[in-house]
């Protein structure tokens, strides 16, 4: 198969999803080629969180597609290439960070805490409490011991809501830095944020008004948030 | 690209035996062994004594008749119902509650749904069967003290009987969610199975409904029938058709019901009925109707309170008012089988009209919520809460409305339509109150701060046992009319007599509890002041009901980790 005959790491056609009468997502078509580095902007309760979730088989679709490298989305082999990491980390209580490593390692068929986790968790300054319950951790290591989570798995598309959310300047620095490694190792970058340090990097621009993509492009973040409004 | 498939079931298998082994290691087995010691002790001597309350004596041969001909077509309005419950949680995504970790982790991950979920189905359903069996085992004590039969075959076909309906509705459950079935569709197929059932019990000219097997199983100590065991049949189908789909399971409903059932249990333990209550509705999608049933009037209102309190009723769901009926229903078969002899169905009665009350009082509730809010209105908070009560009423008197005529319906009798109808009405009102009282209650202080803090351990746990038991307590008071109306017939005299005097108790239990709602919140405030002088202003107000759960989070970091939005 050639490059050219490969499907996108992220195709939606039609992508629609309601509750009821409210319309949480319009008809959205939208193309992430293997390797590209997406910004999803928008303001609250435009549809960036109920994209992904769709993108990752959280939510399913009212009426159109999602597909993952050409599966659709929520199948057994876009799980294996999905990485989504939410806006509220979710862990588990007797798990320590280590623990919690081992167990989504084993659970994508890899070989456990190994040393890229190891890298990823020292980059993000958490290697110090890496035995540590995150039950008792802040919303910010908390939101690392995620991050460690969803990075240090294989994946092919990386889907990110909010990640910079909670995290303290050197924590940013670093999940810039992790966003560019996933990139540069050819992996589609899809994150939803308003942080202008990653949007500055990204490839383009997509902007959400009430669940209508009204802008995709290279517009710069000023500009995207303007459409937007 | 290529991507590692599949990851083999029996690493999620392994991974989880793991959890569990240390999940075990700390648990400390005597503290364990203890409370499970004081359950079965306590358990133990409430049936029997309850079983004990139940002996008055062996029905006659026309009751039995009657048992033997139409009983197994009531019982299987149980089964029916069970399983009606069961399609629409299915609907819903219920029965399963998994963590919402394994949502995010196991079920995202490139694993068997299937395999990944049937381990806790597997434990959810062990833990209905020995609930079943315990329930069941419970009401063949009870059904041997009045019908004829070894009281072992009771027990062992109370406990096969209670296995079985709670396989049903797990079954019914799990195949609604393995399948997606659509709620209207769960809806209407739990409707027809219980219209079926009913129209079974109440006329001859129907088919035998399909659950009707279930009351064949339940009364074999009575008269073997093989027709029972195709409600085991049809159990053992259910569960197998559901735990083979059950991969089924939509992610959403699964995310929706993990997290409202942490809540759950979170206020289970700290007994605050009201956000159970709460949460159970927003797990059911049981919310609030956009548009009113009946649009009222217009303009200013002469009694706010009135008003509003009606506005929130005119926008209950179809399935709340259904519930009301059901329950009242069940409150009004409860109270002609206590005057009939069986005296603790006075208790089913009375937590059945309770239960619909706690709905009743729903727009007390909502103000209740917010006690911030409350307190900044230029009244007093009793009078505000007390006026509120007044559509509660209301509704609850239509609800012991459909007690008394279900009753009446059941044996239509001129002495007991009338100690029916006013037995209804004691009924409505002592509910009424005992929900309220449950409400403006609220959960306990879970800082044990406040009155619970200077007050001695023993008074503290009285002080509990009442706040949980005492309001149910109140609506089965609700019953006295019946009671003494029944001790009065029974000794030739006339029953009507009894009744009202059973009203007046009733009655007079009423104004108590909603005396108590409208002068709580002054008794609080002096109690407070009396305490907070005894202990030199040291014990903290209690005001607040639900100000959130205590963090968990411990470690906040001298560094700057935790960088909120600004506010």
């Amino acid at each position: 198969m050639s490059p050219h005959d490969e499907p996108p790491a992220l195709l939606t056609e039609g992508l629609t999803k309601t509750y009821g009468d409210l319309v949480a997502l319009q008809p959205l078509d939208l193309s992430v080629a293997a390797g590209d580095r997406v910004a999803l902007i928008g303001h609250n309760g435009s549809g960036k969180s109920t994209l992904l979730r769709m993108v990752a088989g959280l939510l399913e679709p009212t009426d159109g597609y999602a597909e993952v490298h050409g599966w659709p989305a929520g199948s057994l082999e876009a799980r294996a290439t999905v990485s989504y990491l939410s806006d509220e980390p979710v862990l588990y209580d007797d798990l320590s960070v280590r623990e919690h490593v081992e167990y989504v390692s084993r659970l994508f068929g890899g070989d456990g805490f190994d040393s890229y986790a190891e890298r990823v968790a020292d980059a993000l300054g958490l290697l110090p409490r890496i035995d540590d319950l995150p039950v008792r951790f802040s919303r910010g290591l908390r939101q690392k011991t995620a991050l460690v989570l969803g990075l240090a798995r294989p994946f092919s598309l990386l889907v990110v809501d909010e990640p910079f959310v909670g995290l303290d300047a050197p924590g940013r620095v670093a999940l810039l830095d992790l966003l560019d490694e996933a990139h540069d190792e050819g992996a589609a970058v899809v994150v939803a944020t308003h942080d202008p340090e990653f949007v500055e990097r990204v490839d383009r621009c997509a902007a959400l008004r009430d669940g209508e993509l009204v802008y995709e492009g290279t517009a710069t973040l000023a500009e995207a948030l303007k459409l937007v409004t | 690209m290529s991507v590692t498939l599949p990851v083999p079931a029996q690493a999620v298998v392994e991974l989880r035996r793991a959890r569990r082994q240390q999940r075990v290691a700390t648990i400390d087995w005597v503290d364990a062994l203890y409370k499970a010691y004081l359950a079965a002790l306590i358990g133990g001597f409430a049936v029997l004594g309850l079983s004990s309350a139940v002996g008055d004596g062996q029905v006659g041969a026309t009751t039995l008749a009657t048992v033997r001909a139409d009983g197994p077509a009531w019982i299987g309005v149980a089964a029916a119902v069970v399983v009606a419950v069961g399609l629409r949680s299915g609907s819903r995504g219920g029965p399963l509650a998994v963590e919402g970790p394994d949502v995010r982790h196991v079920l995202m991950a490139p694993v068997d749904r299937g395999a990944a979920l049937r381990g806790p189905a597997l434990r959810q359903l062990r833990f209905a069967v020995f609930g079943g069996a315990v329930t069941g085992a419970v009401a063949g004590q009870f059904a041997q003290r009045r019908l004829p039969g070894a009281t072992l075959a009771w027990l062992g076909t109370g406990a096969l009987t209670g296995v079985v309906i709670a396989t049903l509705g797990l079954g019914a459950a799990l195949v609604a969610s393995g399948f997606r079935l659509p709620r209207p569709v769960a809806s209407l197929i739990g409707i027809l199975l219980v219209g079926w059932a009913v129209g079974d019990g109440a006329s001859d000219r129907l088919p035998a409904s399909p659950s009707s097997a279930l009351g064949h199983l339940a009364l074999w100590p009575l008269r073997f029938s093989a027709v029972g065991l195709a409600a085991v049949a049809a159990a053992v189908v259910l569960v197998a058709a559901g735990l083979w789909w059950i991969a089924g399971l939509r992610l959403e409903d699964a995310e929706r019901r993990t997290g409202l059932i942490g809540q759950i249990r979170f206020a289970a333990t700290l007994q605050d009925l009201r956000t159970v209550l709460v949460l159970r509705r927003q797990l059911a999608a049981d919310l609030p109707r956009p548009r009113p049933w009946v649009r009222g009037r217009r303009g200013p209102a002469r009694v706010p309170s009135w008003r509003r309190g009606w506005r929130g009723v005119m926008r209950w769901p179809a399935g709340r008012l259904v519930r009301l009926v059901l329950l009242g229903a069940v409150a009004g078969a409860a109270l002609r089988g206590a005057w009939t002899g069986t005296t603790p169905l006075v208790a089913a009665a009375g937590v059945a009209m309770w239960i619909a009350a706690l709905d009743a009082v729903e727009p007390l509730g909502q103000e209740v919520d917010h006690p911030g809010r409350l307190e900044t209105y230029p009244r007093d908070v009793g009078e505000i809460l007390s006026r509120l009560l007044g559509p509660a009423v209301v509704v609850m008197l239509a609800v012991g409305a459909v007690a008394a005529g279900t009753a009446i319906a059941l044996a239509p009798d001129r002495t007991w339509a009338v100690v029916a109808a006013i037995t209804g009405l004691g009924l409505a009102l002592a509910a009424a109150a005992g929900a309220a009282v449950s409400v403006v209650s609220g959960a306990p202080d879970p800082t044990g701060t406040g009155q619970v803090a200077v007050l001695t351990p023993e008074i503290a746990g009285t002080a509990t046992v009442l706040r949980t038991a005492g309001p149910p307590m109140l609506a089965v008071l609700g019953t006295v009319p019946l009671l003494v109306a029944r001790a009065l017939d029974r000794n030739g005299d006339p029953a009507l007599r009894g009744a009202l005097i059973g009203l007046v108790i009733a009655g007079l239990t009423a104004a108590t509890g909603f005396g108590w709602v409208r002068v709580r919140d002054d008794v609080r405030r002096w109690f407070r002041e009396v305490s907070e002088q005894a202990t030199g202003g040291a014990a903290r107000s209690g005001t607040a009901r639900r100000g959130g759960a205590a963090s968990d989070e411990e470690d906040f970091d001298d560094d700057v980790d935790d960088e909120e939005p600004a506010r």
